[in-house]
Parts: structure tokens; C-alpha cells; sequence
């Protein structure tokens, strides 16, 4: 006998069987004899005048029958019938009615799910409530946008927004705890907000993969509740601090390095901002990165966190807000201390008369190039020679003193045989330890701190003084895997 | 009363948000007990419609009858529809409702910007003449 596959909802009319073996020389016998032995599956699926019901259709094995032959259609022992649902939809032909849902209403789950929140009065419903409906950018899925991004999706942030475009590397996990080593390679969007999502599956996502820039700032934050601020370098702190101002965004700051770290809120109405603390920017260079002054892998858990509660007090607007005083935090002494911060009246942007009432060209306010573009990278300068003509120097037997500026603990992690170690800062005194006329290559870690020493040199009368492009970084990649990367 | 859980219902915004600005369409899988519907599974399908996607959608019947048959080897039944709204609320138009079919939950989720803004769960009657608000949670 021909058999026919019942569709999940009718399995209730067919004592729960999911397959009926039913006589019939035709599909319509077939029907008409499966409805006779189960009554109540008629109107599943004819109407009253008997006719198939319009949102049906009926396969034979996997033709529709309508193009066959219809309820016509021979069956045969072995065949299959399907009673197949026409599905489809759109929300075009008639206008919307009004809005039906309240988007920060909270189901059950939610109630349960934030229950410690809602039991303390100072957030209650109406506290997790707001917390749904509020919008927070990070800037930066790193350091510390790594615990913001996760403690906020478990708070209950309705949607949070990020901005990065860099991959995971292995160096980052000795911090970004919400990359896994599984992610390298990844992009930390993905990888950030695969977490977020597992953590808070109802939280909104929106990932910008791109730098954030003078020409896209304003777009990208204009969505935004408050924006909080983890990144690394001058150009783009100035940057959000200058678009949060335009913009009325309150920017939670945090920065960190090495055993320390500052958080606070700038662009609060009637409060300071960042450029009231610093009218401008330091020299670049004088203040290393994490990945040239090293970091404490938790110091960013500690800045983060402060951020989040930072954040989190804001949007339920509890407590006393980190306005207008800077947290200083020492790891080494664990101690948390607070400078006071006033608003300048003259501050060029949040002022009484601000000169600035535009986004800017922050890299060259800060005295930094624009990133490389990856052409760029590889391109080698005038002064500068590549790891593997130092390489083919080493191998011809060429006469030559590479000298590396590193510090000593670093040279104790990675070193290259036969270089010669002055840490930077003791260049200008070692001079006389060189000679003016000699073949020198000098190297770093990147190449930023061997530049450096390379003007250094060049100033002092040496000649024939190139900068290793790259760094150790570069001669680990491209010469000898054998050093390791750090 | 129809229950999603974190996984399927992360997975139908993530398909949503996805092809944003077209309306996305799949199928939900699980179990249904005395009309308490829990969703364990999404199955994100093609939207079919040939032509503008931003607001129709068409599941092809073949991907169903397949969606059926993953259910069934997953020991999950076919429980119910979901598709997107994009810029749009999650109310169930005439088209979804000229289109539907009683059996199952039909989830509309509203898109706002690429962003989920809400969502709707509606059980329309045998005559396609209306939709009942079936309570949701996720």
C-alpha cells in the first residue's frame, strides 16, 4: 500500500503515527481512504466542498502532483505521499498597524534571568528595563574592550555596538579573556561577539569592521546611548573624545599600562573632557604600547570593569557618577587613588568658546603617521635595510655591528646571534663604545625604538647607520623561526 | 504559548540580521505538548520569492519535506515558521496570512537598521482570514 508521511502537527489526528499505509490505486483514493480511517484530519486538509485546502500541497515521492496528474495520479505500492504546507508570506500589501510590542518589556525568562538585579530596588524592573533599552558602543573589542564586552551582554545591554578591525593574535590572550586560542586568526568582532551572544543569546550585536575615523565617527556614535572608550593609541582617544563632545555623549574612559591604569567619565554635561586633562597630545613615542611597554594581563580586567560599572551606573543614572575625578589604579601597590578634574573654559572643544566644531585630522594632531597600508609595510625606506639582505650580509661574512637597542630582559626572551646589546636610553652615552665609520644595522623589537637610535646615531656623525625594518618581529617571520616572538 | 531557547532564537537573528535588508524564512524545531510549544532547533531555509526579497518570501516545498525529514531524524517535530519584517513590525500581513498554513507558530521577527527591534508569534485560523497572537518567549 502506498504510504503517506503525516506533517508533524497532524500526527495528533493519526494516534501519533508519523507514517499511514493506506489503500488507493490514486493519490485521491489514498487521501479520501486516509480521512475516512481518521476523521478529524478531513478538515486538516480538505475543505468543506471537499477540495484540497488551498495552503496544501500534495507530493507524489517528490513531484507535486498539480503537475502530474493531479488527485488522478496513479499510486503505486511503493510510492510516498507528502502533504507538504504552501508557505510563504511578506510584509508588504497592507500598512503596518501601530507598533504591537514594547521593546523593553521584560518576557519571564528576562524576570528570571535578572532576578539578583531586580531584587536590589536601586535597578528593579524599571532599572533592567532601561538597561534593554540602552545602546553602548565600544571602541575597540581588546583589552578592555574584552571584559566590558562581557560583563554588559550579561547585564542585559540591549544592543551593543563594536568597533575593530584587527584579527586575533596569540599575543592577545594573555589579556583579551573573550578570545579564546581557538579565535586566532579570527576577527575579534566574530570572536567577540560569538561570546557575547552565547553569554546573552536576546542582545543585539552590531559590528563595525573598519578603524574608526574623522569621516565615519559621527555616524557610527550618533546611534549610541554612550560610548566607551578601549583604545590604545592618541590619535583615536582624541578622536572619540572630540565626537563624543559634538555629538552629547558621555565617553567612559579607561586607559591602562603596564601595573597601571585611570578610568573616568569625560563628556558628562557639565563635566571635563579629555582634552581639558590633556590640551594636547604627548610626543609620539614617549608613552610605549602594550605591545612595546608590556601590560599586566589583568590590569585591563580591572580598567574594564570600572568602565562597565561605570556604564551600567549611568544608564540606570545610580550613584555617584565618575565625573569630573580621575581613578588612578596601582597593581603593584594596590591602591586606588582620585585627582579631581575641572572643566576648562577654554578647552578647544567642550570650552565656552571652542575653536574645534569638527572632527579633525587626529594623526597628524598627535604627530603620528596614518597606519601603513600593508604595501606600505613591506616597502623598505632609505635607512632602512630588510631582515633578509641583513641575513645575506651575515652569510657573505660582511663586516658589520648589528646592534640592538632592546632592554635586557628582552634580549634574555629573543635575541639574534652576534648582535650586540645598548638599550636605547643608554645610546647617547655608549657612544664612544661604536665606531663612527663602521656598518651598523640597528634593531628593536618592531623598529619604532631603533629608529629612534638610528637619528640618535645619525645626529652624533655616524654615517653608514640603517634601521633593521620590522624588528625581531620581522626576523622571526622572515629569517629564523627559531627566534621566538614575544 | 511558543518557547524559544537561546540557541535557535541567536540563530534566526543572526540569519535575520544577515540578509537584512531581504526577509529571511526558515523553520523552527522541537517539541509541542499540549499546545506549550518549545523550540530546541532553527533551520534557517532559502527565501525562494523570485523576485524583490525586502518584503515577500516563498519556502520551497522541497526544503520543507527536507526540514520535515532532519526533524524527524533528530527526534524533533516541525513545530513552526519563522520569517523577518525588515524596517517593518512583526504584525502578520495579509500576504503572510493568504499565505499560511494552521498548523504551525508562525514567528515574525521585526529588522530595524540590520538590528532586531521585536518579535510576534501568531497561529492563523484554517480559513486565512485571521491570525491569533500566540504568546512568545525567548
Amino acid at each position: 500500500m502506498p504510504k503517506v508521511l503525516i506533517p508533524t502537527p497532524l500526527r495528533q489526528f493519526t494516534g501519533k503515527q508519523d507514517t499511514v499505509s493506506v489503500p488507493g490505486g490514486t493519490v485521491g483514493e489514498v487521501l479520501g481512504a486516509l480521512t475516512a480511517r481518521y476523521p478529524d484530519l478531513r478538515k486538516q486538509i480538505f475543505t468543506d466542498e471537499g477540495k484540497v485546502r488551498s495552503f496544501v500541497n500534495v507530493y507524489l515521492n517528490d513531484e507535486d502532483i498539480r503537475y502530474l496528474g493531479k488527485d488522478a495520479t496513479a499510486a503505486q505500492e511503493s510510492d510516498t505521499i507528502s502533504l507538504v504546507p504552501s508557505i510563504a508570506g511578506g510584509s508588504t500589501v497592507t500598512a503596518p498597524p501601530e507598533t504591537t510590542a514594547d521593546a523593553a518589556a521584560l518576557s519571564n525568562d528576562e524576570i528570571l534571568r535578572y532576578s539578583r538585579h531586580l531584587i536590589l530596588p536601586e535597578v528593579g524592573i524599571e532599572g533592567q528595563r532601561k538597561l534593554k533599552a540602552a545602546k553602548v558602543l565600544l571602541v575597540g573589542a581588546g583589552g578592555l574592550g574584552a571584559p566590558l564586552g562581557l560583563y554588559l551582554a550579561a547585564a542585559g545591554i540591549g544592543r551593543i555596538g563594536i568597533v575593530d578591525f584587527d584579527v586575533v593574535d596569540v599575543t592577545n590572550l594573555q589579556r583579551q579573556v573573550i578570545h579564546f586560542s581557538s579565535d586566532v586568526g579570527r576577527k575579534k568582532l566574530d570572536s567577540a561577539a560569538e561570546k557575547m551572544l552565547a553569554i546573552n543569546p536576546r542582545l543585539s550585536v552590531v559590528k563595525y569592521e573598519t578603524a574608526l575615523t574623522s569621516e565615519n565617527a559621527l555616524a557610527i556614535l550618533k546611534d549610541y546611548d554612550l560610548v566607551v572608550d578601549g583604545t590604545d593609541n592618541f590619535p583615536t582617544r582624541y578622536l572619540v573624545n572630540d565626537a563624543c563632545v559634538l555629538l552629547g555623549k558621555p565617553n567612559v574612559y579607561g586607559s591602562i599600562f603596564r601595573f597601571e591604569g585611570q578610568a573616568t567619565i569625560f563628556a558628562y554635561r557639565g563635566g571635563p573632557c579629555y582634552r581639558c586633562l590633556y590640551p594636547e597630545p604627548p610626543p609620539p613615542g614617549l608613552v610605549p604600547s602594550c605591545a612595546e611597554g608590556g601590560v599586566l594581563g589583568i590590569l585591563p580586567g580591572t580598567i574594564g570593569l570600572i568602565q562597565a560599572t561605570e556604564t551600567v551606573k549611568l544608564i540606570l543614572g545610580i550613584g555617584e557618577p565618575l565625573v569630573g575625578r580621575l581613578l588612578l589604579y596601582d597593581a603593584l601597590g594596590m591602591r586606588f587613588r582620585e585627582l579631581k578634574l575641572r572643566k576648562n573654559p577654554e578647552c578647544p572643544v567642550c570650552g565656552e568658546h571652542p575653536t574645534i566644531t569638527r572632527l579633525i585630522d587626529y594623526h597628524q594632531f598627535c604627530g603620528v603617521p596614518a597606519p601603513a597600508t600593508p604595501a606600505q609595510e613591506t616597502q623598505v625606506n632609505e635607512g632602512e635595510i630588510d631582515v633578509t639582505e641583513v641575513k645575506a650580509k651575515m652569510d657573505r661574512g660582511e663586516d658589520f655591528v648589528l646592534l640592538d637597542v632592546r632592554e635586557p630582559h628582552e634580549y634574555k626572551i629573543a635575541a639574534i646571534s652576534g648582535s650586540r646589546l645598548i638599550p636605547l636610553g643608554e645610546v647617547s652615552k655608549r657612544l664612544g663604545e661604536l665606531d663612527p665609520k663602521a656598518d651598523i644595522v640597528v634593531h628593536c623589537k618592531s623598529g619604532m625604538r631603533s629608529a629612534k637610535a638610528c637619528a640618535i646615531l645619525r645626529q652624533a656623525g655616524f654615517e653608514r647607520v640603517r634601521n633593521m625594518k620590522g624588528g625581531i618581529l620581522a626576523w622571526s617571520d622572515r629569517v629564523d623561526r627559531g627566534v621566538p616572538k614575544y | 504559548m511558543i518557547r524559544i531557547e537561546p540557541e535557535p532564537w541567536a540563530a534566526m537573528l543572526a540569519h535575520a540580521r544577515q540578509v537584512y535588508p531581504d526577509e529571511c524564512c526558515g523553520v523552527m524545531l522541537g517539541i509541542s505538548e499540549n499546545g506549550a510549544k518549545s523550540v530546541s532547533a532553527a533551520l534557517p531555509l532559502e527565501n525562494s520569492f523570485e523576485g524583490p526579497r525586502a518584503a515577500r518570501y516563498e519556502l520551497r516545498p522541497e526544503d520543507l519535506i527536507a526540514a520535515e525529514k532532519a526533524a524527524r531524524g533528530r527526534n524533533l517535530d516541525l513545530i513552526g515558521i519563522y520569517h523577518s519584517h525588515p524596517d517593518c513590525d512583526a504584525y502578520f500581513s495579509q500576504t503572510d496570512l493568504k499565505n499560511s498554513c494552521p498548523w504551525y507558530s508562525f514567528v515574525v521577527l521585526s529588522i530595524r537598521g540590520g538590528e532586531f527591534h521585536h518579535a510576534n508569534s501568531w497561529l492563523p485560523n484554517f480559513e486565512q482570514t485571521e491570525a491569533a497572537g500566540e504568546e512568545l518567549i525567548y
